[in-house]
Parts: structure tokens; C-alpha cells; sequence
């Protein structure tokens, strides 16, 4: 809830330059697999405050850390592939900060 | 035609103050108010680094102060499930060297799964961190700073020392 | 011919008390609320008056404003070490500009800097006026612990009863417009004549005043409701960050070289050459842009920029034009609700409307208290009767 503690104390500290910093309220990312069906794995990716994430990177990552796919959410904020072999993480990665990791054991 | 007569006095009383009966929401400033300037004070680091500090803390050359910003359970933060803010200062003499501190639930794989980045100013910042759904109490907390130079230094906390309030929960969610 | 009379009577004493109604049960609550939001339209000013401390003095009639590098250097001079977060400079303004700084202990401050002479004139206190009056006002003090407090609900529930006591005002007093022309208010004709003159002058003069908060209003309360469940409507998109490869490996010891806010400055003046900086945002962490912002040609809005502060590339815009429809129209709801986005005069015309809007809470109350229980008991007769006639026909 820090967004809205800040937003509160932002409102009332500087008035109606919140409407700015309102945009930029911290709002913390998520990630959520699923499998598809037998072979796919499809993720959706967002921020708590329902902002989308359209075009933001997906990584599959062994736990080796060799890559296996770069891929982006599409317009809908979600993104299938072809679930690897093996134990990976995929990793949802907007910039520092602003990442969120799934181990494959965590995808429903 | 008898209803507005009003046989018994708690009956007249009624009759007289039903439609002020609102001025009753100003009890809520009145209660709120010294919380309200508690919290102001707090917010500008007039109350400590945060509501419960946990202490200093070795990562690598440096240090930092960690504290828990607010003393309670993890906030819900809707699909992105749980979350718990911490408050960190950085020591004197590395305000200057550290470039980022990040702190998250288990270790991190590499910088990019650092976890939640602190922002704020070196001498005090804030970083909510996410609390994952398969998080135990006997988890320990991984704080990941980076320096300028590029160099990385660890520390891990248990959860039980960096929040009480927030091991119990877990305990209290690990047995439902 | 009786009966068409009779039943048009009853309809208009129908909405005559349900005008009652809306308003009457929480009238201390909402007189309490227009009251202290009229306050707060001119909390700032009010705190320019009692505090000189706060005010833009000029050294001279040809001072110059000082430029954020110089402003930045001032700071340092009488904070050294503390690291500058936020900078508010409205243009044009009689106020000191507001610097929120974090000092080497961990305690924030926001100094009044002077634009023109860099002096610190001082530091806002514990009781800062403005944002009591407008927590006071907007959610009661209540805190923002897991999302917006109670107060903030009822607060701008309050939206409701208001757009419904104005929509049945209306319809109560359909020739209200005569107001305009021949302004009657009876002071020697007995307290009744008089609060009811009062209420209907102050309520046919605020009818667009009334519209614009009960529907801002309204707007706030949909905003909590958003938040809360955490709904979107931006169009922001994902929080811009500074890549990692933008950031200079440094030797140790010291961080990488950024821009001057000068830079930033220009950067943003290159890109938007009609926007007028009111304020700028220190990046909050090694990964953050320098925030430039202020009003551009659309002045419900702001429009601002952030700059790489590494290699001053401009790598976010929110303009107007960048925005949806439905964000302007959100976006303009806060100023249009405080009036703070003209100037002075239309602050002291959010005042006078404001204490009209509190004056027609109050005399609607002194009306209706007596008149809205009698009014009430005769539709309950009329309709029972009414029903009791129809009953009998059939």
C-alpha cells in the first residue's frame, strides 16, 4: 500500500502536482503461469494497480542460466510458449525494480 | 396528527437533534488528528528510519540501517499478492559508493532477480518486497547491494529478526 | 379539474420533500465539509499572509530568477549534504519556491527557498496548514493504511445527495431564474421569509458551482472505488526505468556523473517548447529519471517529461495528446474540484461559491428543519388517501 501512502501524503503535501506523481505511484509487478494445456505455458504479467504490461520481457531461463526463450507480453498482457524440459525460472523483467520471478515449480 | 407530538422526553429529544445527529462525523478528525500528525512526522523521518528498527547490518565493506517501515503484517496488494515495505539508511561513509540495494525473499539468482529496488536518498529509502506464496518463517531475507564501481555484496536476514510480525503471519498462513 | 390541480400539487410536494430529505439527516456533515473546502481553495495564500517566510520577495524590481543549477548550488551552500528530492517553482508566482529535502539523518524538510536570492527563509513545520485543511476537508484525517480511509468515502459519497439536492432544488423552484433579475432577500419579514430568501439566492446563483462539485466530487469518490480494487484507467503504461547498460561504470568511491538539472531543463525545453516548468523530481534511486513537469497549453493538466539523467535523452513524454479521452476528462476532475489552475481570482471565485454552497447548507437547514417533518406527514396523509379514494372507486 506504499502507493496510496504516497499518494495521500503527496496529495497533501503538493497539491495538484499529485496528479503527475499519481501516475508514477509505486505499484508492485506480478507474474502468473499457468499451463495452457499439456505442453504451453501461458503467463500474465501486470502491475497491482492494473496497469498492463504490453511488450514487456519475458525471459525462460535454465537454472543453469542458459537462455531458452526471450519473448514480450502481447497487447493483452499475456504470453504462451512451449513449456521446456528440465528445471527453469521465467522471468518477467521491466527494468531494475521492476522484475518478478517464477520457478516452474510455481506454475499452475 | 398526534405524530409530531411527543409524549415522553427521550421522544422530544429525538425530535430536536435527529437532524444534527451528522455533526457526529467530526468525532473522527478529533480522534484521527493526533495520529494524523504522528504520522506526518513519521512520513519525514521525524519518528525513526521506520517503526521498528531491526539494526545494522554488514553487506560486504558496507553497512546499512534496515528497519521495518511499517510494524505490521504484509500488505494485499490485489493480484500481485502480498508485499512488505522496509526502510533502509546507508552508512555515512558509503552514501556515495552504493549505487542500489535491493531485498527480496530467498537468493537471488543473479541482479536482475534481486528483488525490490530501494528509492528514496541514501540516507533513507524504502522498498516494498514482495512475499512470495511459499514463503516459511525459517526464510531469510537477501539484501543485494551494488556498487558504482559494479561490485555486489550480500547479507541475509532472517525473516524472524527482520519481522516478528511478519514471521507470524507466515506461521498463522503456513498452518491454515 | 379538481383532481389534476390536486395531483400536480401532491407531485410538486413530493419532490419538495425529498429536496428536504437528501440534505436535512446529514446537514452538519456536509456544512462542515463545504466550510472547510472553502478554506482550503485559499489555504495557500492564507499561509502567504501569516507567514513571510513562504513569500517570493524580490530583491529588486529587475531581479532575476534564479535557474535550477543556481537554486541546486544555493541549497548545497545552506544544507550541505542534504539530497534534494523534489523542486516546485510555479511560474509566476508570489510564493518561495518549496524544496523537499532528505538530510543526512534521515529527516525530511521542505524549505521556502527564495527564486531569486537562493536564501532558505525558512522550513515547513510540523503544522503544515494547507494539508491540514485539505485532510480535514477530503478525508477527515483518517489514515491510508491498505487503501483509502473511510473518510475519504464519505466524503465524496457526499457527491449524492448534493447532485440529487440540486437536481430536486430545481425542479422545487422551477422559476429560479427570476433570482437573476430581481434578487429578493427579506430581512424584516420574520427568520422563516428570511433563511428561505437566502437559500433560494444562494442556490439559484451556485446551480453551475453545485454541478461542478457534486460531479468532481462524485469523481473522487469512483477514484477510491478504482484504487481500491485496484482498477486502471491509465494510459501511463509500465513505469519507465533507466536500463542498467545507461549506467556508467564508475571507479569506486563515487557515483556516476549526471546532468545538471539545467540540462534536464533544456532537454525538455527542446522537446516541449510550450510547456512551462513548474516543478522537477530528483531521480528516487540509481534507475530513475529526472522528472520535469508543469502545465502546458491545456492548464487542467500536467504535462511532464523524464530524461535520462546519464545521457539526457528524453525517454518519456505524457502530454495531453498522449492521453485517452477518458483521462483528460478524469485528469481534469481534481482541478476543476480545488480551482487552483488560474490564478488567484479564480481561487477567491472558488471562495465566494464555497461560502455560498456552506451558507445554503445552513439555511436549508434553518428552512427545513419544521418545514420538512409537516411536509412529510401531509404527502403520507394525501397518498393514504389518495389510496384509499382509489380503493373506494374500484
Amino acid at each position: 500500500m506504499m502507493g496510496l501512502r504516497r499518494g495521500g501524503l503527496i496529495i497533501a503535501t503538493i497539491g495538484a502536482v499529485s496528479l503527475f506523481i499519481g501516475a508514477a505511484w509505486a505499484h508492485p509487478p506480478f507474474c502468473i503461469c499457468k499451463m495452457a494445456n499439456a505442453t504451453t505455458v501461458s503467463c500474465e504479467g501486470g502491475f497491482a494497480d492494473g496497469t498492463g504490461v504490453p511488450g514487456v520481457r519475458l525471459d525462460v531461463i535454465r537454472y543453469d542460466e542458459s537462455v531458452v526463450l526471450q519473448t514480450k507480453f502481447g497487447p493483452d498482457s499475456t504470453v504462451s510458449f512451449k513449456r521446456p524440459d528440465g528445471e527453469f525460472y521465467m522471468l518477467f523483467d521491466a527494468g531494475p525494480g521492476q522484475s518478478f520471478d517464477v520457478d516452474y515449480k510455481d506454475i499452475q | 396528527m398526534t405524530v409530531l407530538a411527543s409524549p415522553s422526553r427521550g421522544a422530544s429529544l429525538w425530535q430536536r437533534w435527529r437532524f444534527h445527529l451528522s455533526a457526529l462525523v467530526l468525532i473522527a478528525p478529533i480522534v484521527f488528528g493526533p495520529a494524523w500528525f504522528h504520522q506526518n512526522a513519521f512520513f519525514d523521518g521525524k519518528k525513526g528510519l521506520g517503526q521498528r528498527e531491526i539494526g545494522e547490518i554488514a553487506v560486504g565493506p558496507w553497512s546499512v540501517r534496515l528497519a521495518e517501515f511499517k510494524l505490521s503484517e504484509p500488505d494485499a496488494e490485489g493480484r500481485a499478492g502480498h508485499a512488505k515495505e522496509f526502510a533502509l539508511a546507508l552508512c555515512p561513509a558509503c552514501v556515495d559508493q552504493v549505487k542500489a540495494a535491493y531485498l527480496r525473499v530467498g537468493k537471488p539468482r543473479n541482479l536482475r532477480t534481486a528483488g525490490a529496488l530501494f528509492s528514496g536518498t541514501p540516507y533513507r529509502q524504502t522498498a516494498e518486497m514482495r512475499v512470495p506464496e511459499r514463503t516459511t518463517a525459517d526464510d531469510e531475507l537477501w539484501l543485494t547491494l551494488e556498487g558504482w564501481d559494479g561490485t555486489l555484496h550480500q547479507a541475509t536476514i532472517p525473516i524472524r529478526t527482520a519481522s516478528p510480525v511478519m514471521a507470524a503471519w507466515l506461521e498463522k498462513r503456513g498452518r491454515s | 379539474m379538481d383532481g389534476t390541480v390536486s395531483r400536480k400539487t401532491s407531485g410538486a410536494r413530493l419532490w419538495f420533500v425529498f429536496h428536504g430529505w437528501l440534505a436535512l439527516p446529514i446537514w452538519a456533515f456536509l456544512f462542515f465539509v463545504c466550510l472547510t473546502g472553502s478554506i482550503a481553495t485559499v489555504s495557500h495564500e492564507i499561509m502567504w499572509l501569516a507567514n513571510p517566510e513562504v513569500r517570493a520577495n524580490a530583491p529588486s524590481s529587475d531581479a532575476r530568477l534564479l535557474s535550477y543549477d543556481e537554486i541546486m548550488a544555493a541549497v548545497e551552500r545552506e544544507e550541505p549534504g542534504a539530497r534534494v528530492r523534489f523542486i516546485s517553482r510555479p511560474v509566476k508566482s508570489m510564493f518561495a519556491l518549496n524544496v523537499a529535502v532528505t538530510r543526512p539523518d534521515g529527516n525530511s524538510a521542505r524549505l521556502f527557498v527564495n527564486p531569486y536570492t537562493g536564501a532558505v527563509q525558512g522550513e515547513q513545520g510540523a503544522f503544515d496548514f494547507r494539508r491540514f485543511v485539505r485532510a480535514l476537508h477530503a478525508w477527515l484525517l483518517m489514515p491510508f493504511d491498505g487503501g483509502f480511509p473511510i473518510g475519504w468515502y464519505a466524503v465524496s459519497a457526499l457527491a449524492i445527495p448534493l447532485l440529487g439536492s440540486l437536481i430536486t432544488g430545481i425542479v422545487v423552484y422551477k422559476r429560479f431564474w427570476r433570482v437573476y433579475l430581481r434578487p429578493r432577500l427579506r430581512v424584516s419579514k420574520g427568520r422563516r421569509i428570511f433563511w428561505g430568501d437566502l437559500h433560494r439566492l444562494a442556490g439559484a446563483w451556485s446551480i453551475p458551482f453545485i454541478a461542478i462539485m457534486a460531479v468532481t466530487g462524485g469523481w473522487f469518490l469512483i477514484q477510491a472505488i478504482l484504487g481500491d480494487n485496484h482498477i486502471s484507467i491509465s494510459t501511463a503504461g509500465v513505469p519507465p526505468v533507466v536500463s542498467r547498460s545507461d549506467v556508467p561504470a564508475v571507479d569506486k568511491g563515487a557515483p556516476a556523473p549526471r546532468i545538471t538539472l539545467e540540462q534536464a531543463a533544456e532537454a525538455v525545453r527542446h522537446q516541449l517548447p510550450d510547456l512551462e516548468p513548474s516543478f522537477v523530481q530528483f531521480p528516487s534511486s540509481a534507475y530513475d529519471h529526472i522528472s520535469v513537469g508543469g502545465r502546458g497549453s491545456y492548464p487542467l493538466i500536467f504535462e511532464s517529461v523524464d530524461v535520462n539523467p546519464y545521457n539526457g535523452k528524453v525517454e518519456r513524454t505524457r502530454r495531453v495528446s498522449d492521453r485517452s479521452a477518458l483521462e483528460l476528462v478524469t485528469g481534469s476532475m481534481r482541478p476543476l474540484h480545488t480551482g487552483d489552475f488560474a490564478g488567484i481570482w479564480l481561487k477567491l471565485v472558488y471562495l465566494v461559491f464555497g461560502l455560498a454552497l456552506t451558507t445554503l447548507v445552513f439555511s436549508g437547514m434553518m428552512v427545513w428543519t419544521k418545514r420538512t417533518a409537516i411536509e412529510t406527514v401531509k404527502v403520507v396523509r394525501e397518498r393514504r388517501q389518495a389510496r384509499l379514494g382509489l380503493e373506494a372507486a374500484e
